[in-house]
C-alpha cells in the first residue's frame, strides 16, 4: 500500500507520515498540489489524503485531477474546521471527511475501509 | 420592531463570524501539529520501553516543534483578543500602523488560500488618527476582500498607511482590473455607511491599480 499525503502544513504532514511509516504503512507527502501532481506523474498512489484548505488549489480540486492522472485513486479529506455545508458536499465527493486533530488510528481504520471498498469495486 | 436589519451591524457582525471562523480554522491547523508531535512522541516511548534506542535528536526537534506551535496559537488568540477590544472604544485615537499589521494578520489565511500575499509597508513613526477601530478594521477587510476577488493575474497587495494634509490615508496597491465602476460596485450600503461612520472618502487610480482610504 502506497499513499499520497498533501497538507500546506508542513510539520503537520511530515510527522504524520513518519508516524504512519511506523504503521507499515508507506506515506510520501508534499505541501501543495503541484508538487502532489508532479508525484502522480512518476508515482502510483492506492490513496490520497488531501488537505480541503490549501493555497491557490485546495484539496477539492486536486482530488479531480488526480483522479485525471489516476482513475480509480481513492481520496479522504481533512479539514482544520469546515462549515455543514463543507461537511456535507465533502461527505458525498470522498470517502471519508476527518477533522483536525486527527486520531491516527481512526485514519488508518479509514485508509482501510476505503481500500477495501476499492477491491471490492465499489465506493465513490 | 421594523424586522429590517441595521445594515452596519449586520456587516459587522458578518466581518467578525468570517474572522472567527479563520482563526478557528488556524488555531485548529496548530492544534494537529502538536497532536502528531505530541503522537510521535508516545510513539517514540513505547519503541523505547521495547528496547529500541531513543533518538535523541528526534525528540529534540518533536519539542521545538511543540514550543513553536504553542507561541504560534499565542499569536493568534492575542490578535483576536485584539480585534474583539476595538469595541471597547467606539472612537479613540488610533496608530493606523498598528491597526493595520493586525488586520493584515487576522486575513492572512484567507487571503493567502486565495494565492495572494499582502504586505504592510509600514512607516517608522505612528500614523494617528481618530476613528472607530472597529469599523476600520471591517473595512479594510472588506477591500482585502475586494481586492483578491478582482479577476486577473495580479497577486500581490501592499497596503501602506501615511500622514496627509488632512490627517491620515491609506493606500491599496497591487489591483488587477480596477476600475472606478467596479470599486462604485464596491460601495454597497453597508460601505457607504462604514465610509460615513468613519468619515473616510475612497478614490480608485486605476492606471496605477490602488484604492486610497482618505481620513476626511
Amino acid at each position: 500500500m502506497r499513499i499520497l499525503l498533501v497538507d500546506d502544513e508542513e510539520e503537520f504532514v511530515a510527522t504524520l507520515a513518519e508516524r504512519l511509516s511506523l504503521r507499515g504503512i508507506t506515506a510520501d507527502w508534499v505541501t501543495n498540489a503541484h508538487d502532489a501532481e508532479n508525484l502522480v506523474n512518476t508515482q502510483h498512489y492506492d490513496l490520497a489524503v488531501l488537505d480541503v484548505k490549501m493555497p491557490k488549489v485546495g484539496g477539492r480540486e486536486l482530488k479531480k485531477i488526480l483522479e485525471k492522472k489516476q482513475p480509480g485513486i481513492k481520496t479522504i479529506y481533512l479539514t482544520g474546521h469546515g462549515s455543514e455545508e463543507d461537511y456535507q458536499a465533502g461527505s458525498a465527493e470522498a470517502e471519508f471527511y476527518l477533522m483536525k486533530p486527527i486520531n491516527i488510528n481512526d485514519l488508518i481504520r479509514k485508509i482501510n475501509d476505503a481500500l477495501d471498498r476499492k477491491a471490492q469495486g465499489g465506493g465513490s | 420592531m421594523t424586522g429590517r436589519i441595521d445594515p452596519l451591524g449586520a456587516a459587522g457582525l458578518s466581518f467578525y463570524s468570517k474572522v472567527s471562523a479563520s482563526i478557528s480554522h488556524e488555531i485548529k491547523n496548530s492544534l494537529a501539529v502538536l497532536n502528531e508531535s505530541a503522537g510521535f512522541l508516545e510513539d517514540l516511548t513505547l519503541m523505547a520501553k521495547k528496547g529500541r534506542d531513543l533518538d535523541i535528536n528526534r525528540l529534540e526537534t518533536l519539542a521545538g516543534s511543540m514550543l513553536k506551535q504553542v507561541k504560534r496559537s499565542d499569536a493568534i488568540v492575542k490578535n483576536m483578543n485584539r480585534l474583539a477590544h476595538s469595541l471597547d472604544d467606539p472612537w479613540t485615537q488610533t496608530d493606523l500602523n498598528v491597526l493595520v499589521e493586525l488586520i493584515r494578520t487576522l486575513s492572512e489565511r484567507t487571503t493567502v488560500t486565495r494565492g495572494f500575499k499582502v504586505t504592510a509597508a509600514l512607516p517608522d513613526s505612528p500614523v494617528m488618527a481618530e476613528t472607530n477601530p472597529f469599523f476600520l478594521k471591517n473595512l479594510i477587510w472588506l477591500i482585502l476582500d475586494f481586492a483578491v476577488n478582482r479577476p486577473g493575474n495580479a497577486k500581490a497587495i501592499e497596503i501602506r498607511p501615511e500622514k496627509s494634509e488632512s490627517g491620515a490615508r491609506i493606500s491599496f496597491t497591487g489591483f488587477a482590473n480596477l476600475t472606478q465602476v467596479a470599486l462604485n460596485d464596491f460601495q454597497t450600503e453597508p460601505v457607504r455607511r462604514m465610509l460615513e461612520l468613519l468619515n473616510c472618502r475612497l478614490q480608485a487610480d486605476e492606471n496605477q491599480g490602488m484604492i486610497q482610504l482618505s481620513f476626511l
